[in-house]
């Protein structure tokens, strides 16, 4: 990572490009890891919560648990995070690791930093770029202002961010998301969402649990089924996915690392940056062309912080209009590449801050009465 | 490891948990144990205290931490390192406690002293030198029954705290344990304790190693 003590947190769209479709060569991070014949009970006379479990999660994979409550996904998620020790078969292989638990307790005695400066010590981090990185993860997030406040007096929302932030700050190799986007306001979500999509293009292995079935579902997951201790590849792609899982995945992977080349390279990033993105975006194909608006209804965006020199991004698919006023950024889209283009907004840069997301009966369209971002 | 360790130590200050027992402590060595002229008698006190004292710290480090907090740093440092850094952690404010038992006892003791020449000086360094090894074992098997007898291994707060009671009855009042048989030999003739004098600190050893073995082996099991 040479370029990224100059660039920030977006330099791997730099230094390597967006993923390359099939897998390509990978850089940065530890090669996943694998669970063999791994079974978990809580006791020799307990029943086994997962038995016989044999999973590959290499590098750049992303991984939706599925099942019911009560089904074992998150004893797999621990045991996979290494949080949980399995009671046979064995764990190969353990990257950096960041876990976010689903609710995680206000209780403890520290402010918002302090916590976060011990956690990232216990990642390996340390000093200056410790304390940057996590006002980088904060910031990110929308809790900034919230850096000092008692972890003790905080909302669930607010303490969610830090769980999050706390899991983001190595970078993880392998990141474990347990119901990780509950509690998390729109634009922490996005954010979240983003850093996935940064994880997995850094070559990390993302794996997650959620109850909206939609979650990143654009991002290609590979969806595993947990039901009586068993865990089954589910290989066929979800419902009203065009296209199938994988290759609909590696086009928003491609979106969102090609929209943030586009944008950073004409930032000045040097000249390799602009060779770079530009063998990212030959050939590219009209994966960015504008989309009819689906069911009349739109999507507004606004976003603050966007960089004075930098032109308008281009290629974003189902924009239909976009202005500016200095740095305030509005952009009117069909709502089904809403995700995709927030995090590529939030994937310039951290001065970038999403001010409102929220949806709009369109020119043909005249229902009325959804929420503000009630996509999700 | 180390910052692991100083997150625990940190956890365990500002929620203030170490103040219970540190005023337990406190109370024994000043309070019930207070008027011991002898420095001999007063080291033994002190260092008998220090069981009861450091395993309930050791209670009070293990059970600081909401299981979600606990998983989050168990996924960076793994959850057995994360238990022996919460032990260690415990251990090391457990030695600032003996630290202050040892001054108060010296303390206290230098007045009756002070007319008496250097043969007595001499008398006192000794003792002293036992007190401060009878000091180390129970620090060393308040930790052991700290950690014996509470999450991971023992789970459930009814039973985790009658067995520590338990424990440190039969640690302080035992023939057979290394905390009983240190403090007997504290401000008594040498040759009276020169038979096997290694033998207490190597079985406290020997028990704390196995105590947090078994904790950190647990903690890698455990559900919440």
């Amino acid at each position: 990572m040479l370029a990224g003590v100059a660039l920030g947190g977006e330099a791997w769209l730099l230094v390597g490009g967006p993923a390359p479709p099939g897998g390509g060569p990978r850089h940065g991070q530890e090669d996943g890891v694998r669970l063999e014949r791994v079974g978990k009970r809580y006791g020799i006379r307990q029943p086994w919560i997962v038995r016989d479990v044999n999973l590959d999660i290499p590098g750049g994979r992303l991984v939706r648990l599925e099942g019911r409550n009560g089904s074992g996904k998150s004893t797999l998620l621990r045991i996979i995070a290494g949080v949980s020790v399995p009671s046979s078969g064995r764990v190969i292989g353990r990257p950096g690791t960041g876990y976010v638990p689903e609710r995680f307790p206000p209780g403890l005695p520290f402010s918002a930093r302090d916590y976060l400066t011990h956690l990232g010590r216990a990642h390996g981090l340390a000093g200056q770029a410790l304390g940057s990185r996590i006002d980088e993860c904060l910031d990110r997030l929308g809790g900034a202002e919230f850096a000092a406040v008692p972890l003790r007096t905080m909302s669930k929302g607010m303490c969610q961010k830090v769980a999050v932030a706390q899991a983001l700050l190595p970078r993880p190799g392998l990141l474990v998301l347990d119901e990780a986007w509950t509690g998390l306001d729109t634009a922490a979500r996005a954010a979240l969402d983003g850093a996935v999509a940064e994880r997995l293009a850094d070559g990390g292995a993302v794996v997650f649990v959620d109850h909206d079935p939609r979650r990143l579902a654009e991002l290609g997951a590979e969806r595993w089924q947990v039901s009586r201790g068993t865990v089954e590849v589910v290989a066929d792609a979800p419902a009203g996915l065009a296209g199938g899982a994988s290759s609909q995945g590696t086009a928003a992977r491609k979106d969102l690392a090609a929209n943030a080349l586009a944008a950073t390279g004409r930032h000045g990033g040097g000249p390799g940056a602009a060779g770079l993105a530009g063998d990212g975006l030959d050939g590219d194909g009209p994966a960015g062309a504008a989309a009819e608006p689906s069911g009349g209804r739109q999507v507004v965006i606004e976003v603050s912080g966007y960089p004075a020199d930098l032109a308008l991004p281009e290629r974003l698919p189902g924009v239909l209009a976009m202005s500016r006023a200095q740095d305030r950024l509005t952009i009117r889209m069909d709502p089904a590449g809403s995700d995709i283009v927030l995090r590529a907004l939030l994937a310039i840069g951290d001065q970038v801050r999403v001010r409102g997301v929220r949806e709009e009966p369109g020119p043909q369209g005249r229902e009325r009465g959804e929420q503000p971002g009630g996509r999700r | 490891m180390i910052a692991v360790c100083r997150y625990q130590a940190a956890l365990l200050l500002r929620s203030h948990r170490w103040i219970p027992p540190a005023v337990l402590y406190v109370l024994a060595v000043a309070g019930l144990g207070g008027g011991s002229p002898p420095l001999g008698d007063g080291l033994r006190w002190s260092a008998l205290m220090l069981v009861p004292a450091v395993a309930w710290l050791t209670r009070s480090m293990l059970t600081a931490e909401p299981g979600a907090a606990r998983a989050c740093v168990a996924a960076a440092a793994g959850p057995r390192r994360t238990q022996v850094a919460a032990l260690l952690a415990a251990l090391a404010i457990g030695a600032g406690y003996a630290l202050v038992g040892v001054a108060y006892e010296v303390v206290t003791s230098v007045k009756p002293m002070n007319p008496h020449g250097s043969v007595r000086l001499a008398a006192t360094v000794s003792v002293l030198a036992g007190g401060l090894v009878a000091t180390l074992i129970c620090l060393l098997v308040g930790s052991a029954v700290g950690a014996f007898c509470n999450p991971p291994l023992i789970r459930r707060p009814a039973a985790a705290m009658l067995s520590t009671t338990g424990a440190v009855v039969l640690a302080l009042a035992s023939n057979v344990s290394p905390a009983n048989a240190a403090a007997r030999t504290v401000g008594s003739a040498p040759q009276a304790s020169s038979w096997l004098p290694g033998l207490p600190v190597i079985a406290a050893v020997a028990l704390l190693v196995v105590a947090w073995t078994a904790s950190a082996l647990a903690a890698g099991h455990r559900s919440g």
